[in-house]
C-alpha cells in the first residue's frame, strides 16, 4: 500500500529533543502533516477530538515510558475505543524488554522500535505497519 | 556519523543538552529528598524512570558514554528501590549524586563541541564503579518500569505473538 504524504500523524514523546528527530525523520521519509504531543495524558484528548472531526489522526508514534500516562496505558485507552481500534500505533522504547514488548503485542501494538534508529528502520517499520 | 557530530543537528543536541541539564537537576532534587528521607525508597523508583528519558535520547543522538550511564543509573535505581539495606542505600544515593555531577560535566562538553574529551571526566573507571553497584542487586530482577510483573506467559506464546507482528 502506497503510503500518503498527507497522513495525519501524532507523535508522542515526553523529550522534546525525540519529538524534533523523530519529526525530522517522518519529513525525511516524506510525511507533512505530523503533529507532537508530550505525554500520553496529553495526546489522549488530541486523539479524541481528532476523532470528532474531519480529520482523524491515521498513524499515532509514541515512546513508552513518560510521567503521566505511559505509551502502553495511551494504547490501551486508544484499542479500548471502538473507532481506534486499528488506528496504527507504533511504540518506540530505549529498551526491547521481553516482557514488556509482549504486553504491548497483547495490547495490540502495531509494531516496534528500540532506539537508537534511523529513518530507514523508521521507514521500514512504517511500511510493514501500512 | 550520529546525530552529534552532524553540524545540521545542532539545534537538537542543544536541546538534548538544556533537556538533560533540566532533568538531571530534577534528579538532584529527588536524591535530596531521598536523603532526607531514606525510607521513601519510591524516589529511587522515581530516578530510574527519570534518568530513562535521558537515556533513550542520549542513545539516539550518539551520546554513547552518556547513554550507558543512564542505562547503569536506571537499573541501580529501580533495583535499589526495592531493597531496604540502609547502608547500601546509602552507598547509590552518594554514587547517584556524583554520577549527576559527571553526567553535567559530559552534557557541558558536548554543548562546548568537546565531546571526544569524555575522558578527562573519568567516565570509563566511573562507569566500572556504576556496573559494580549494579551487581550488588543481582538477585532483583526488576530493573525497568514492567508493565506487569505478574504477566508470566510461556516462550511459545512469546515467539507466536512476536513473529504475529513479523519482529
Amino acid at each position: 500500500m502506497a503510503l500518503k504524504s498527507d497522513m495525519k500523524i501524532l507523535v508522542i514523546d515526553d523529550m522534546a529533543t525525540m519529538r524534533k528527530i523523530i519529526k525530522n525523520m517522518l519529513q525525511q521519509i516524506g510525511f507533512k502533516n505530523i503533529t507532537e504531543a508530550d505525554d500520553g495524558a496529553t495526546a489522549w484528548p488530541m486523539i479524541q477530538e481528532a476523532l470528532d472531526s474531519p480529520e482523524p489522526y491515521e498513524f499515532i508514534v509514541s515512546d513508552w515510558n513518560m510521567p503521566q500516562m505511559s505509551g502502553l496505558d495511551l494504547l490501551k485507552k486508544v484499542r479500548e475505543t471502538e473507532a481506534l481500534k486499528k488506528l496504527p500505533f507504533l511504540m518506540i522504547t530505549a529498551e526491547a524488554e521481553q516482557g514488556n514488548v509482549v504486553i504491548a503485542v497483547k495490547a495490540g501494538v502495531s509494531n516496534f522500535i528500540v532506539k537508537p534508529f534511523s529513518a530507514a528502520v523508521l521507514k521500514e517499520k512504517i511500511e510493514k505497519i501500512f | 556519523m550520529s546525530l552529534l557530530n552532524d553540524p545540521s543537528m545542532k539545534e537538537v543536541v542543544d536541546e538534548f543538552c538544556d533537556e538533560s541539564l533540566q532533568l538531571f537537576n530534577e534528579l538532584e532534587e529527588i536524591l535530596e529528598e531521598f536523603e532526607d528521607d531514606p525510607t521513601q525508597t519510591e524516589k529511587l523508583e522515581q530516578f530510574g524512570q527519570i534518568i530513562d528519558r535521558v537515556m533513550g535520547s542520549a542513545k539516539t543522538i550518539g551520546a554513547d558514554e552518556i547513554a550507558t550511564f543512564c542505562e547503569l543509573g536506571k537499573a541501580i535505581g529501580y533495583k535499589s528501590s526495592q531493597v531496604n539495606d540502609r547502608a547500601l542505600l546509602e552507598v547509590v544515593c552518594a554514587i547517584m549524586f556524583d554520577s549527576l555531577e559527571l553526567l553535567k560535566k559530559m552534557i557541558l562538553q558536548i554543548k562546548e563541541g568537546n565531546s571526544s574529551s569524555f575522558e578527562e571526566t573519568s567516565s570509563t573507571a566511573f562507569v566500572t564503579r556504576l556496573k559494580w553497584l549494579k551487581e550488588k542487586f543481582n538477585d532483583i530482577e526488576r530493573a525497568s518500569c514492567a508493565a506487569d510483573p505478574d504477566a508470566n506467559l510461556s516462550q511459545t506464546s512469546i515467539d507466536d505473538l512476536m513473529s504475529s507482528l513479523g519482529l
